[in-house]
Protein backbone atom coordinates (compact mmCIF):
# COMPACT_ATOMS: atom_id res chain seq x y z
CA UNK A 1 0.00 0.00 0.00
CA UNK A 2 1.24 3.47 -0.78
CA UNK A 3 0.42 5.64 2.19
CA UNK A 4 1.47 8.79 0.38
CA UNK A 5 1.41 10.86 3.54
CA UNK A 6 -2.14 9.83 4.43
CA UNK A 7 -1.00 8.12 7.61
CA UNK A 8 0.52 11.32 8.99
CA UNK A 9 -2.56 13.16 7.80
CA UNK A 10 -5.06 10.96 9.65
CA UNK A 11 -3.04 11.18 12.85
CA UNK A 12 -2.99 14.94 12.49
CA UNK A 13 -6.77 14.92 11.98
CA UNK A 14 -7.21 12.79 15.08
CA UNK A 15 -5.10 15.18 17.15
CA UNK A 16 -6.93 18.23 15.77
CA UNK A 17 -10.26 16.66 16.66
CA UNK A 18 -9.39 15.56 20.20
CA UNK A 19 -7.26 18.51 21.31
CA UNK A 20 -10.12 21.08 21.71
CA UNK A 21 -11.59 18.81 24.41
CA UNK A 22 -8.40 18.72 26.47
CA UNK A 23 -8.21 21.19 29.37
CA UNK A 24 -5.82 22.02 32.18
CA UNK A 25 -7.12 21.50 35.70
CA UNK A 26 -5.22 23.42 38.36
CA UNK A 27 -6.35 22.16 41.73
CA UNK A 28 -3.18 22.47 43.76
CA UNK A 29 -0.83 25.34 44.33
CA UNK A 30 1.85 23.55 42.32
CA UNK A 31 1.49 21.35 39.30
CA UNK A 32 -1.59 20.69 37.27
CA UNK A 33 -3.47 17.84 35.72
CA UNK A 34 -5.60 17.36 32.67
CA UNK A 35 -9.32 17.18 32.14
CA UNK A 36 -11.83 16.30 29.45
CA UNK A 37 -14.71 18.44 28.18
CA UNK A 38 -17.58 16.02 28.81
CA UNK A 39 -20.44 18.09 27.43
CA UNK A 40 -20.89 21.29 25.45
CA UNK A 41 -22.26 23.21 28.43
CA UNK A 42 -19.24 23.09 30.68
CA UNK A 43 -19.05 19.69 32.35
CA UNK A 44 -15.38 18.76 32.87
CA UNK A 45 -14.26 15.27 33.89
CA UNK A 46 -10.94 14.78 35.64
CA UNK A 47 -9.22 12.66 38.29
CA UNK A 48 -10.19 13.14 41.90
CA UNK A 49 -6.52 13.40 42.86
CA UNK A 50 -6.05 16.32 40.49
CA UNK A 51 -8.77 18.30 42.31
CA UNK A 52 -7.15 19.62 45.44
CA UNK A 53 -9.27 22.46 46.70
CA UNK A 54 -12.94 22.96 46.10
CA UNK A 55 -12.62 25.42 43.23
CA UNK A 56 -9.99 24.25 40.78
CA UNK A 57 -9.10 26.48 37.86
CA UNK A 58 -9.93 25.09 34.44
CA UNK A 59 -8.03 26.44 31.43
CA UNK A 60 -9.42 25.79 27.96
CA UNK A 61 -7.44 25.50 24.72
CA UNK A 62 -8.24 29.17 23.95
CA UNK A 63 -6.37 30.07 27.19
CA UNK A 64 -9.52 31.27 28.93
CA UNK A 65 -9.46 30.50 32.64
CA UNK A 66 -12.54 29.54 34.61
CA UNK A 67 -13.13 29.06 38.28
CA UNK A 68 -14.93 25.76 38.35
CA UNK A 69 -17.58 24.36 40.64
CA UNK A 70 -17.03 20.88 42.04
CA UNK A 71 -20.16 18.86 41.33
CA UNK A 72 -18.97 15.51 42.65
CA UNK A 73 -15.88 13.57 43.50
CA UNK A 74 -15.25 9.93 44.29
CA UNK A 75 -11.83 8.83 45.56
CA UNK A 76 -12.78 5.18 45.06
CA UNK A 77 -12.88 5.54 41.30
CA UNK A 78 -10.48 8.54 41.31
CA UNK A 79 -12.91 10.65 39.31
CA UNK A 80 -14.32 14.14 39.76
CA UNK A 81 -16.87 16.14 37.82
CA UNK A 82 -16.47 19.92 37.54
CA UNK A 83 -18.64 22.55 35.96
CA UNK A 84 -17.62 25.83 34.35
CA UNK A 85 -19.77 28.70 33.06
CA UNK A 86 -19.15 28.14 29.36
CA UNK A 87 -21.12 27.04 26.34
CA UNK A 88 -20.53 25.63 22.87
CA UNK A 89 -17.59 23.55 24.01
CA UNK A 90 -16.38 20.50 22.06
CA UNK A 91 -16.96 17.33 24.08
CA UNK A 92 -15.38 13.92 23.46
CA UNK A 93 -17.44 10.84 22.81
CA UNK A 94 -16.80 7.74 24.90
CA UNK A 95 -16.23 4.50 22.96
CA UNK A 96 -19.35 2.37 22.98
CA UNK A 97 -17.48 -0.93 23.21
CA UNK A 98 -14.56 -1.87 25.43
CA UNK A 99 -11.14 -1.74 23.78
CA UNK A 100 -9.26 -4.76 22.41
CA UNK A 101 -5.76 -5.77 23.44
CA UNK A 102 -3.41 -4.62 20.69
CA UNK A 103 -5.45 -1.70 19.42
CA UNK A 104 -3.77 1.69 19.12
CA UNK A 105 -4.38 4.35 21.73
CA UNK A 106 -3.28 7.95 22.19
CA UNK A 107 -2.93 9.74 25.51
CA UNK A 108 -3.54 13.49 25.66
CA UNK A 109 -2.32 15.56 28.58
CA UNK A 110 0.32 17.82 30.05
CA UNK A 111 3.09 15.49 31.35
CA UNK A 112 5.62 17.29 33.53
CA UNK A 113 3.81 20.52 32.67
CA UNK A 114 4.51 20.17 28.94
CA UNK A 115 1.24 21.44 27.55
CA UNK A 116 -0.86 19.54 25.00
CA UNK A 117 1.25 16.45 24.63
CA UNK A 118 0.23 13.36 22.67
CA UNK A 119 1.81 9.95 23.35
CA UNK A 120 1.07 6.74 21.47
CA UNK A 121 0.77 3.13 22.53
CA UNK A 122 -1.42 0.08 22.32
CA UNK A 123 -3.81 -1.48 24.80
CA UNK A 124 -1.59 -3.90 26.73
CA UNK A 125 -4.11 -5.61 28.95
CA UNK A 126 -7.63 -5.28 30.24
CA UNK A 127 -7.39 -5.80 33.97
CA UNK A 128 -9.37 -5.23 37.11
CA UNK A 129 -8.44 -3.18 40.12
CA UNK A 130 -10.19 -3.46 43.44
CA UNK A 131 -11.02 -0.26 45.29
CA UNK A 132 -11.49 0.32 49.03
CA UNK A 133 -15.18 -0.42 48.76
CA UNK A 134 -14.27 -3.86 47.38
CA UNK A 135 -15.67 -2.99 43.97
CA UNK A 136 -14.00 -4.33 40.85
CA UNK A 137 -12.96 -1.53 38.52
CA UNK A 138 -12.16 -2.26 34.89
CA UNK A 139 -8.82 -0.69 34.04
CA UNK A 140 -7.06 -0.28 30.69
CA UNK A 141 -3.32 -0.91 30.86
CA UNK A 142 -1.27 0.37 27.95
CA UNK A 143 2.33 0.79 26.85
CA UNK A 144 1.69 4.50 26.29
CA UNK A 145 4.20 6.65 28.16
CA UNK A 146 2.37 8.61 30.90
CA UNK A 147 3.75 11.02 33.48
CA UNK A 148 2.38 13.31 36.18
CA UNK A 149 0.27 15.86 34.32
CA UNK A 150 -1.38 13.19 32.19
CA UNK A 151 -3.75 12.48 35.07
CA UNK A 152 -7.36 13.24 34.19
CA UNK A 153 -6.67 13.40 30.46
CA UNK A 154 -8.20 11.13 27.85
CA UNK A 155 -6.88 7.91 26.38
CA UNK A 156 -8.54 7.73 22.96
CA UNK A 157 -8.70 5.02 20.30
CA UNK A 158 -7.88 5.42 16.59
CA UNK A 159 -11.34 6.90 16.06
CA UNK A 160 -10.81 9.58 18.70
CA UNK A 161 -13.27 8.02 21.16
CA UNK A 162 -12.45 7.94 24.87
CA UNK A 163 -11.46 4.46 26.06
CA UNK A 164 -10.02 5.56 29.39
CA UNK A 165 -9.21 8.36 31.81
CA UNK A 166 -5.47 8.41 32.43
CA UNK A 167 -4.70 7.90 36.08
CA UNK A 168 -1.15 6.76 36.54
CA UNK A 169 -1.37 7.31 40.28
CA UNK A 170 -3.17 4.01 40.84
CA UNK A 171 -0.77 1.99 38.73
CA UNK A 172 2.65 2.82 40.12
CA UNK A 173 5.10 2.82 37.22
CA UNK A 174 2.73 1.24 34.72
CA UNK A 175 0.44 3.24 32.48
CA UNK A 176 -3.12 2.69 33.58
CA UNK A 177 -6.35 4.40 32.67
CA UNK A 178 -9.76 4.08 34.25
CA UNK A 179 -12.05 2.41 31.72
CA UNK A 180 -14.46 4.75 29.94
CA UNK A 181 -17.40 2.64 31.16
CA UNK A 182 -16.53 3.58 34.77
CA UNK A 183 -16.48 7.26 33.82
CA UNK A 184 -19.83 6.99 32.08
CA UNK A 185 -21.40 5.27 35.12
CA UNK A 186 -19.94 7.90 37.42
CA UNK A 187 -21.25 10.84 35.36
CA UNK A 188 -24.68 9.25 34.86
CA UNK A 189 -25.11 8.64 38.60
CA UNK A 190 -23.94 12.14 39.53
CA UNK A 191 -26.25 13.81 37.03
CA UNK A 192 -29.25 11.69 38.09
CA UNK A 193 -28.60 12.56 41.72
CA UNK A 194 -28.16 16.20 40.86
CA UNK A 195 -31.44 16.28 38.99
CA UNK A 196 -33.35 14.75 41.87
CA UNK A 197 -31.82 17.18 44.33
CA UNK A 198 -32.14 20.30 42.25
CA UNK A 199 -35.60 20.93 43.68
CA UNK A 200 -34.19 21.26 47.19
CA UNK A 201 -31.68 23.99 47.88
CA UNK A 202 -29.06 21.68 49.36
CA UNK A 203 -25.46 22.11 48.55
CA UNK A 204 -24.39 19.02 46.66
CA UNK A 205 -21.01 17.52 47.19
CA UNK B 1 -15.30 9.01 11.98
CA UNK B 2 -15.14 6.70 9.04
CA UNK B 3 -12.47 4.08 8.77
CA UNK B 4 -9.08 5.32 7.67
CA UNK B 5 -5.55 3.88 7.54
CA UNK B 6 -5.07 4.54 11.25
CA UNK B 7 -8.25 2.69 12.23
CA UNK B 8 -7.34 -0.13 9.84
CA UNK B 9 -3.86 -0.47 11.32
CA UNK B 10 -5.29 -0.39 14.84
CA UNK B 11 -7.81 -3.12 13.96
CA UNK B 12 -5.09 -5.20 12.27
CA UNK B 13 -2.90 -5.00 15.38
CA UNK B 14 -5.79 -6.06 17.62
CA UNK B 15 -6.56 -8.91 15.19
CA UNK B 16 -2.91 -9.99 15.25
CA UNK B 17 -2.87 -9.89 19.07
CA UNK B 18 -6.04 -11.98 19.16
CA UNK B 19 -4.86 -14.54 16.60
CA UNK B 20 -1.43 -15.09 18.13
CA UNK B 21 -2.83 -14.57 21.63
CA UNK B 22 -5.06 -17.63 21.27
CA UNK B 23 -1.88 -19.68 20.77
CA UNK B 24 -0.03 -17.98 23.64
CA UNK B 25 -0.29 -19.79 26.95
CA UNK B 26 0.60 -19.31 30.60
CA UNK B 27 3.35 -21.64 31.84
CA UNK B 28 3.53 -22.14 35.58
CA UNK B 29 6.71 -24.02 36.38
CA UNK B 30 8.35 -21.86 39.03
CA UNK B 31 7.57 -20.46 42.44
CA UNK B 32 7.40 -16.79 41.51
CA UNK B 33 5.13 -15.36 38.84
CA UNK B 34 4.31 -17.59 35.85
CA UNK B 35 5.69 -16.93 32.37
CA UNK B 36 4.47 -17.57 28.84
CA UNK B 37 4.65 -20.20 26.11
CA UNK B 38 3.64 -20.78 22.50
CA UNK B 39 1.43 -23.61 21.21
CA UNK B 40 3.91 -25.20 18.82
CA UNK B 41 1.88 -28.30 17.96
CA UNK B 42 -1.54 -29.41 19.16
CA UNK B 43 -0.08 -31.02 22.30
CA UNK B 44 3.31 -29.28 22.51
CA UNK B 45 4.29 -25.94 24.07
CA UNK B 46 7.47 -24.11 23.13
CA UNK B 47 8.77 -21.94 25.96
CA UNK B 48 11.93 -20.55 27.56
CA UNK B 49 14.11 -23.03 29.45
CA UNK B 50 14.98 -20.68 32.30
CA UNK B 51 11.37 -20.28 33.44
CA UNK B 52 11.15 -24.01 34.21
CA UNK B 53 12.36 -24.45 37.76
CA UNK B 54 10.64 -27.75 38.54
CA UNK B 55 9.95 -30.95 36.66
CA UNK B 56 6.73 -31.98 38.38
CA UNK B 57 3.46 -30.16 38.68
CA UNK B 58 3.91 -27.99 35.59
CA UNK B 59 0.62 -26.27 34.72
CA UNK B 60 -0.30 -24.61 31.44
CA UNK B 61 -3.28 -22.29 31.01
CA UNK B 62 -4.47 -22.22 27.40
CA UNK B 63 -5.93 -19.32 25.46
CA UNK B 64 -9.46 -20.47 26.30
CA UNK B 65 -8.67 -20.43 30.03
CA UNK B 66 -8.47 -24.22 30.44
CA UNK B 67 -5.74 -25.49 32.76
CA UNK B 68 -3.76 -28.52 31.53
CA UNK B 69 -0.91 -30.43 33.16
CA UNK B 70 2.32 -30.76 31.23
CA UNK B 71 5.67 -32.50 31.45
CA UNK B 72 9.05 -31.63 29.95
CA UNK B 73 9.53 -33.19 26.50
CA UNK B 74 12.94 -31.64 25.97
CA UNK B 75 15.03 -28.69 27.08
CA UNK B 76 18.26 -26.95 26.16
CA UNK B 77 19.88 -24.48 28.50
CA UNK B 78 22.28 -23.22 25.81
CA UNK B 79 19.53 -21.84 23.59
CA UNK B 80 17.15 -21.24 26.55
CA UNK B 81 14.39 -23.21 24.85
CA UNK B 82 12.21 -26.02 26.14
CA UNK B 83 9.28 -28.03 24.84
CA UNK B 84 6.47 -29.19 27.11
CA UNK B 85 4.05 -32.00 26.34
CA UNK B 86 0.44 -31.35 27.28
CA UNK B 87 -1.74 -34.03 28.84
CA UNK B 88 -4.34 -33.33 26.19
CA UNK B 89 -4.45 -31.57 22.84
CA UNK B 90 -5.51 -27.99 22.23
CA UNK B 91 -7.02 -26.47 19.12
CA UNK B 92 -5.08 -23.34 18.34
CA UNK B 93 -1.53 -23.79 17.05
CA UNK B 94 0.75 -20.78 16.47
CA UNK B 95 1.80 -20.01 12.91
CA UNK B 96 5.49 -19.33 12.43
CA UNK B 97 6.31 -16.56 9.97
CA UNK B 98 7.43 -17.40 6.47
CA UNK B 99 9.18 -14.04 6.03
CA UNK B 100 11.92 -13.37 8.59
CA UNK B 101 11.90 -10.22 10.72
CA UNK B 102 13.04 -7.01 9.04
CA UNK B 103 14.61 -3.96 10.63
CA UNK B 104 11.95 -1.35 11.35
CA UNK B 105 9.06 -3.79 11.12
CA UNK B 106 6.19 -3.37 13.59
CA UNK B 107 6.13 -6.17 16.12
CA UNK B 108 3.95 -7.07 19.10
CA UNK B 109 5.38 -8.67 22.22
CA UNK B 110 2.72 -11.00 23.63
CA UNK B 111 2.58 -12.78 26.96
CA UNK B 112 0.11 -14.48 29.24
CA UNK B 113 1.67 -14.22 32.70
CA UNK B 114 -1.72 -13.97 34.40
CA UNK B 115 -4.87 -16.06 33.94
CA UNK B 116 -6.82 -12.84 33.29
CA UNK B 117 -5.90 -12.60 29.64
CA UNK B 118 -3.32 -11.79 27.04
CA UNK B 119 -0.86 -8.90 27.47
CA UNK B 120 0.75 -7.00 24.63
CA UNK B 121 3.13 -4.17 23.86
CA UNK B 122 4.12 -2.70 20.53
CA UNK B 123 7.49 -1.80 19.14
CA UNK B 124 9.65 -2.10 16.09
CA UNK B 125 12.38 -4.56 15.24
CA UNK B 126 15.39 -2.45 16.20
CA UNK B 127 18.29 -4.85 15.62
CA UNK B 128 19.01 -8.20 14.03
CA UNK B 129 22.36 -9.68 14.98
CA UNK B 130 24.38 -12.80 15.64
CA UNK B 131 25.96 -15.17 15.99
CA UNK B 132 26.56 -14.58 19.69
CA UNK B 133 27.58 -16.76 22.56
CA UNK B 134 24.70 -16.87 25.00
CA UNK B 135 25.17 -16.34 28.69
CA UNK B 136 24.21 -20.00 29.09
CA UNK B 137 27.03 -21.67 27.19
CA UNK B 138 25.28 -21.89 23.86
CA UNK B 139 25.59 -20.22 20.52
CA UNK B 140 22.75 -18.26 19.00
CA UNK B 141 23.07 -18.01 15.24
CA UNK B 142 20.78 -14.99 14.96
CA UNK B 143 18.78 -12.83 17.35
CA UNK B 144 16.21 -10.04 17.15
CA UNK B 145 15.90 -7.03 19.43
CA UNK B 146 12.91 -4.71 19.65
CA UNK B 147 12.20 -1.40 21.35
CA UNK B 148 8.97 -2.61 22.95
CA UNK B 149 8.30 -2.92 26.66
CA UNK B 150 8.77 -6.42 28.02
CA UNK B 151 6.35 -6.95 30.89
CA UNK B 152 7.30 -9.35 33.70
CA UNK B 153 6.49 -12.93 32.72
CA UNK B 154 6.75 -12.36 28.97
CA UNK B 155 9.60 -14.91 28.59
CA UNK B 156 8.60 -17.84 26.38
CA UNK B 157 5.94 -15.79 24.59
CA UNK B 158 5.96 -14.81 20.94
CA UNK B 159 7.12 -11.77 19.01
CA UNK B 160 4.29 -11.29 16.54
CA UNK B 161 4.15 -9.62 13.12
CA UNK B 162 1.22 -7.42 12.12
CA UNK B 163 -0.34 -10.39 10.30
CA UNK B 164 -0.43 -12.46 13.49
CA UNK B 165 2.39 -14.82 12.55
CA UNK B 166 5.18 -15.54 15.03
CA UNK B 167 8.54 -13.86 14.34
CA UNK B 168 10.30 -15.49 17.27
CA UNK B 169 10.39 -16.49 20.92
CA UNK B 170 11.07 -13.76 23.51
CA UNK B 171 13.31 -14.39 26.47
CA UNK B 172 15.15 -12.48 29.14
CA UNK B 173 17.32 -15.51 29.85
CA UNK B 174 20.02 -15.18 27.21
CA UNK B 175 21.53 -11.73 27.63
CA UNK B 176 21.84 -10.91 31.34
CA UNK B 177 18.14 -10.15 31.72
CA UNK B 178 17.79 -7.99 28.63
CA UNK B 179 15.04 -9.03 26.26
CA UNK B 180 16.05 -10.80 23.06
CA UNK B 181 14.03 -12.77 20.56
CA UNK B 182 15.10 -16.11 19.10
CA UNK B 183 14.00 -16.04 15.43
CA UNK B 184 11.15 -18.44 14.65
CA UNK B 185 13.04 -20.56 12.10
CA UNK B 186 15.83 -21.24 14.61
CA UNK B 187 13.45 -21.78 17.53
CA UNK B 188 11.24 -24.14 15.54
CA UNK B 189 14.29 -26.11 14.33
CA UNK B 190 15.59 -26.47 17.90
CA UNK B 191 12.10 -27.45 19.07
CA UNK B 192 11.96 -30.19 16.41
CA UNK B 193 15.25 -31.59 17.71
CA UNK B 194 14.06 -31.33 21.32
CA UNK B 195 10.90 -33.26 20.50
CA UNK B 196 12.94 -35.95 18.72
CA UNK B 197 15.87 -36.31 21.11
CA UNK B 198 14.85 -34.53 24.31
CA UNK B 199 18.01 -32.46 24.18
CA UNK B 200 20.32 -30.69 21.76
CA UNK B 201 23.36 -32.62 20.64
CA UNK B 202 26.43 -30.48 20.11
CA UNK B 203 28.79 -31.63 17.41
CA UNK B 204 32.47 -32.42 18.07
CA UNK B 205 35.43 -32.65 15.70
CA UNK B 206 38.45 -32.88 18.01
CA UNK B 207 40.60 -30.10 16.63
CA UNK B 208 42.32 -27.10 18.07
CA UNK B 209 42.57 -24.17 15.75
CA UNK B 210 43.28 -20.49 15.43
CA UNK B 211 42.02 -17.86 13.03
CA UNK B 212 44.50 -17.01 10.29
CA UNK B 213 44.48 -14.86 7.22
CA UNK B 214 44.24 -16.67 3.92
CA UNK B 215 46.94 -15.51 1.45
CA UNK B 216 45.73 -14.02 -1.83
CA UNK B 217 47.14 -16.91 -3.84
CA UNK B 218 45.20 -19.45 -1.76
CA UNK B 219 42.05 -17.38 -2.07
CA UNK B 220 42.49 -17.63 -5.81
CA UNK B 221 42.77 -21.39 -5.50
CA UNK B 222 39.56 -21.40 -3.43
CA UNK B 223 37.84 -19.61 -6.28
CA UNK B 224 36.07 -17.24 -3.85
CA UNK B 225 37.09 -14.40 -1.58
CA UNK B 226 37.50 -15.43 2.00
CA UNK B 227 39.68 -13.33 4.29
CA UNK B 228 40.20 -15.83 7.10
CA UNK B 229 39.99 -19.50 7.99
CA UNK B 230 40.88 -21.76 10.92
CA UNK B 231 44.44 -23.09 11.02
CA UNK B 232 44.38 -26.52 12.64
CA UNK B 233 47.11 -26.58 15.30
CA UNK B 234 46.13 -29.83 16.98
CA UNK B 235 44.14 -32.99 16.22
CA UNK B 236 43.15 -35.28 19.08
CA UNK B 237 43.85 -39.00 18.82
CA UNK B 238 40.91 -41.14 17.77
CA UNK B 239 38.79 -38.04 17.32
CA UNK B 240 36.31 -37.64 14.45
CA UNK B 241 38.79 -35.23 12.86
CA UNK B 242 41.71 -37.69 12.92
CA UNK B 243 39.50 -40.52 11.63
CA UNK B 244 38.31 -38.28 8.83
CA UNK B 245 41.86 -37.39 7.85
CA UNK B 246 42.25 -33.79 9.04
CA UNK B 247 45.87 -33.00 9.86
CA UNK B 248 47.79 -30.25 11.63
CA UNK B 249 48.52 -27.45 9.18
CA UNK B 250 45.22 -27.68 7.32
CA UNK B 251 43.31 -24.42 7.11
CA UNK B 252 39.63 -25.16 7.60
CA UNK B 253 37.64 -22.87 5.29
CA UNK B 254 34.14 -24.36 5.07
CA UNK B 255 31.79 -26.92 6.62
CA UNK B 256 29.11 -28.46 4.44
CA UNK B 257 29.78 -25.82 1.83
CA UNK B 258 29.25 -22.88 4.24
CA UNK B 259 32.35 -20.69 4.67
CA UNK B 260 33.84 -20.63 8.17
CA UNK B 261 35.80 -17.47 8.94
CA UNK B 262 35.86 -17.58 12.74
CA UNK B 263 35.45 -20.01 15.62
CA UNK B 264 31.91 -18.80 16.32
CA UNK B 265 30.86 -19.86 12.86
CA UNK B 266 32.33 -23.33 13.37
CA UNK B 267 30.34 -23.61 16.63
CA UNK B 268 27.18 -22.63 14.78
CA UNK B 269 27.80 -25.27 12.13
CA UNK B 270 28.29 -27.94 14.78
CA UNK B 271 25.01 -27.13 16.53
CA UNK B 272 21.81 -28.68 15.34
CA UNK B 273 21.20 -32.07 13.81
CA UNK B 274 24.74 -32.99 12.74
CA UNK B 275 25.95 -35.56 15.26
CA UNK B 276 26.64 -38.92 13.62
CA UNK B 277 26.42 -37.46 10.15
CA UNK B 278 29.19 -37.31 7.58
CA UNK B 279 30.03 -33.70 6.78
CA UNK B 280 32.24 -32.46 3.95
CA UNK B 281 34.90 -30.14 5.37
CA UNK B 282 36.82 -27.92 2.99
CA UNK B 283 40.44 -27.23 3.87
CA UNK B 284 43.48 -25.64 2.30
CA UNK B 285 46.33 -28.14 2.38
CA UNK B 286 49.62 -26.87 1.04
CA UNK B 287 47.74 -23.94 -0.44
CA UNK B 288 45.43 -26.20 -2.42
CA UNK B 289 41.72 -26.77 -1.69
CA UNK B 290 40.72 -30.24 -0.63
CA UNK B 291 37.56 -31.77 0.82
CA UNK B 292 37.62 -34.22 3.72
CA UNK B 293 34.57 -36.08 5.01
CA UNK B 294 34.25 -36.23 8.79
CA UNK B 295 31.61 -38.13 10.75
CA UNK B 296 30.73 -35.57 13.45
CA UNK B 297 30.95 -36.85 17.02
CA UNK B 298 29.12 -35.61 20.11
CA UNK B 299 30.63 -33.19 22.59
Amino acid sequence: MNFNGTFTQVIDELVQRVMPSLVIVRGHRYGAGAGIVWDANGLILTNNHVVGRRTPIVILQNDREYESRLIARDPDVDLALLSIEAADLTPLKPASVSPRVGEMVFAFGHPWGQRNTVTRGIVSALVSAQNRRGEILPVVRSDTPLAPGNSGGPLVNAKGEVVGINAMIIGGDQSVSIAASVAMDFVTKVLAKKKSEERTPVDVL
Amino acid sequence: MSNNVLVELSDALADAAEKAGNATVLVNARRRMPASGIVYASDLILTADHIIEREDGIKVILGDGAEVSARIAGRDAGSDLAVLKLERSTGTVAEATKSPARLGQLALVLGRPSPNGIEASLGTVSAIGGPIRTGRGGMLEKYIRTDSISYPGFSGGPLVAADGTVLGVNTSGLANGAAVTIPADIAWRIADTLVKHGRIQHGYLGIRSQTVEIPAASQKALKHEQATGLLIVGVENDSPASKGGLIVGDILVAVAGVPVLHHDELFTRLDGDVVGKSMPIDVLRGGQPQTVNVVVGER
